[in-house]
């Protein structure tokens, strides 16, 4: 008896409670204790709204998939990786041995799309001026000189689409640059910047794709182009770790080398004292962004006196412009050409 | 669970949630629970993007990638970075990602009590409540205490005292809903256990490094209060080298740091009642919260209470989802009249 007549007390005091709790929340949204309202139907937004809560849960399992990524995972396997270039000239990797052996191959040049959209970055800008030459001359200046030239050159085919991340002397944060070219859906990014090595009274021709970089020279030169954003290297570890797998590394390291090569080839023709620093990797936050091949060439060196003077006629940067054209194209072609040969091979 | 109207309970899902200064929690009818740090992180911008891979992260993968995220801690007094105010965004992330882990079938309705921090004014309940109402079809705002008190069926001659991260909350139940009178907050929960711990720390050790984060850490592995027969040693980095560091001293002085205010207000609020309830509640004190966790804190109490007569002091088993289990019961009682659309 007293057990049954004391859960009848409980229950009582339970709706006592549930009834209590909602009049409180009557009140916290300001409507009057008590006043029951009648069901109303659902709005058709609302409802709408659930669903496709509901539908993304189910379909996503409750995780944010990256449907590009899939898609790039589901075709690795297939491809086999054309034998990349003397391992002499490879970039030392022993630390990172995973991340340069990462097969990942651009999605455009696997199903032979082909680039279309060509993007061209020249260096710094506005109220960054990147380096300076002895007699004034600056990075930013030169830099768009010769993508507005390259632009043009490219231009000639009727068969790219190039945009250029600056066309005039204005301030463009790194990361900017990378969602221009992300919103262009570019399929090549090219960034043209000049170096500067006052130690050493040479022209030195490097080309960089993005990746670590243990050498401490690099890693000055990665500072100095990184300014201006609010990243600092000592972040990039784990970016690294996390973008190996996602970046276009490979076809990112074939565009530098087609780039270096004919930068080099004809630089040297023209000027005796330059030097062929070869394809590096560093982490330029410019190239860190894009998912396409992307690279970023020191196409000359302000800190020598006769290349200051020479990137100060028409005629030095039109060369360097063509240089990089010839070495786009070469990239481009091969891929094309190449790309049916490789399908081939690998059904052996 | 034998449930005769399935049915019925297929077309809502009843959700109860903790919305925490450290940690929320959802408990679902569907048997789900899940819990996260209260922590949400944005990129700060394109790259920060491409790194993390994910709009918006929550929790512990937040903090790892602070670097990259405008970080916000929504229910704290402030946010961790300066310069952005998202809090009400965050609150609504947490809840959209709580709803999301509690898996709701496509088309269910879902009803959901959600427990908020006992000091949390009108006004605030009401940006809860904004913050919730996308996401829901009919809610109810209780206080947290409140519903661990409702979950462990202490309706009646009890008191709960959840310890949580920035607050304690102390609740006495009798019989209806507590008013103000019978419920109280102190500051010292926590986060401020780690403030003293910290500032202990870099007192006796001023050489080694360490940040918040870490002396959390310590606390939740090595708390407790008057005594422990173990050595308490970490490692901590001194010019980059780990190197072991006894801490035990500091975690204890730090941990019971919080004693006074506890026993304190738990002893005053009692006191407001007549001897008969006193001795009532008194046997069934009820701790809850993450700072439950530290040991000898309920013998501790116990012992501080029983000068003035018999006392019992407990537990909650199971600290990280008594807040939303409660509220998730308390949404399965709630008649269905009471549930109004939004
Ligand atoms: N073993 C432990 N010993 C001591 N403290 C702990 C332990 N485990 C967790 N905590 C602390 O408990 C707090 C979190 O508890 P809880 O999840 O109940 O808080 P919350 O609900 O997020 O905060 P609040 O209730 O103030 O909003 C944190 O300060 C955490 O460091
Ligand atoms: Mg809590
Ligand atoms: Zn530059």
């Amino acid at each position: 008896m007293i057990s049954a007549f004391s859960r009848k007390k409980e229950l009582k005091v339970r709706q006592e409670i549930l009834k209590g709790i909602y009049e409180e929340n009557l009140r916290i949204i300001g409507k009057k204790k008590g006043v029951l309202l009648r069901q109303r139907t659902f709005s058709p937004n609302r409802v709408l709204l659930i669903l496709c809560i509901a539908a993304i849960v189910v379909l996503a399992g409750g995780n944010y998939l990256d449907a590009p990524l899939l898609a790039e995972k589901q075709t690795a396997g297939e491809i086999v990786m054309r034998p990349l270039p003397s391992s002499a000239e490879l970039p030392n990797a022993s630390d990172f041995k995973a991340f340069i052996t990462n097969a990942d191959v651009s999605v455009s040049r696997t199903f032979g799309l082909g680039v279309k959209t060509i993007m061209i970055d020249a260096g710094h800008g506005g109220v960054d001026s990147g380096t300076r030459g002895k007699m004034g001359t600056a990075e930013k200046d030169i830099a768009l000189d010769i993508a507005k030239r390259l632009k043009a050159r490219l231009d000639k085919y009727g068969r790219f689409h190039v945009v250029m991340t600056r066309s005039e002397d204005v301030t463009l944060p790194l990361n900017k640059r990378v969602e221009l070219a992300r919103e262009a859906k570019a399929d090549l990014f090219v960034s043209i910047h000049l170096n500067y090595l006052p130690s050493k009274p040479i022209n030195i021709i490097e080309t960089y794709y993005f990746g670590p970089s243990a050498d401490s020279k690099t890693q000055e030169l990665a500072e100095q182009e990184n300014a201006g954003s609010q990243y600092g290297l000592g972040e990039f570890k784990e970016v690294i770790e996390k973008l190996g797998q996602r970046l276009k590394l490979q076809e990112s390291r074939e565009l530098a080398y087609s780039i270096q090569k004919n930068l080099f080839v004809n630089i040297a023709k023209e000027n005796g004292n330059a030097y062929n620093f070869g394809v590096k990797r560093a982490p330029f936050v410019v190239l860190l962004g894009a998912e396409v091949p992307a690279v970023l060439a020191e196409v000359s060196c302000l800190s020598n006196r006769q290349e200051e003077k020479q990137l100060n006629t028409e005629a030095h940067r039109e060369n360097i412009a063509h240089d990089l054209e010839a070495g786009i194209l070469d990239y481009i072609n091969k891929g094309e050409a190449g790309y049916g040969a490789d399908r081939y091979a690998e059904k052996r | 669970m034998a449930q005769t109207d399935t049915r019925k309970k297929d077309e809502v899902l009843f959700v109860g949630i903790d919305l925490g200064t450290s940690r929320s929690s959802i408990s679902a009818g569907n048997g789900k629970r899940e819990w996260i740090e209260s922590f949400v992180g944005w990129p700060k911008d394109f790259i920060a993007m491409q790194v993390v891979g994910k709009p918006v992260l929550f929790g512990s993968e937040a903090l790892q990638n602070r670097l990259s995220l405008d970080i916000c801690r929504p229910l704290e007094h402030g946010v961790i970075k300066e310069g952005i105010n998202r809090n009400d965004e965050a609150v609504k992330e947490i809840i959209r990602h709580l709803i999301e882990l509690a898996g709701p079938a496509s088309g269910q309705k879902i009803h959901a009590v959600v427990g908020v921090p006992a000091d949390t004014l009108k006004v605030n309940k009401l940006a809860i409540r904004k913050a919730v109402t996308e996401f829901v079809h009919s809610l109810m705002v209780v206080t947290e205490p409140f519903a661990v008190a409702y979950g462990m069926n202490l309706l009646n001659n009890s008191m709960v005292i959840d310890i949580g991260a920035g607050t304690a909350d102390f609740c006495i139940m009798h019989g209806s809903i507590p008013s103000e009178e019978d419920q109280k907050t102190v500051l010292t929960a926590g986060d401020y256990i780690d403030e003293q711990l910290f500032s202990y720390l870099s007192e006796k050790y001023p050489n080694s490094k360490f940040n918040k984060n870490m002396v959390r850490q310590f606390k939740e592995q090595y708390s407790f209060v008057r005594d422990t027969p173990e050595e308490i040693r970490v490692e901590i980095p001194v010019d980059g080298k780990p190197v072991m560091h006894d801490i035990k001293n500091e975690i204890k002085r730090a941990c019971e740091s919080i004693l006074p205010a506890l026993t304190e207000t738990t002893a005053e609020m009692i006191a407001r009642f007549d001897p008969e309830f006193q001795v009532k509640i008194k046997n069934n004190i009820v701790l809850a919260g993450g700072g439950s966790l530290i040991r000898g804190l309920r013998d501790h109490l116990q012992d501080a209470l029983k000068e003035y007569g018999p006392c019992k002091v407990s537990c909650v088993e199971d600290p990280l989802f008594a807040g939303s289990d409660g509220a998730l019961k308390l949404a399965q009682d709630m008649p269905s009249k009471y549930w109004e659309p939004l």
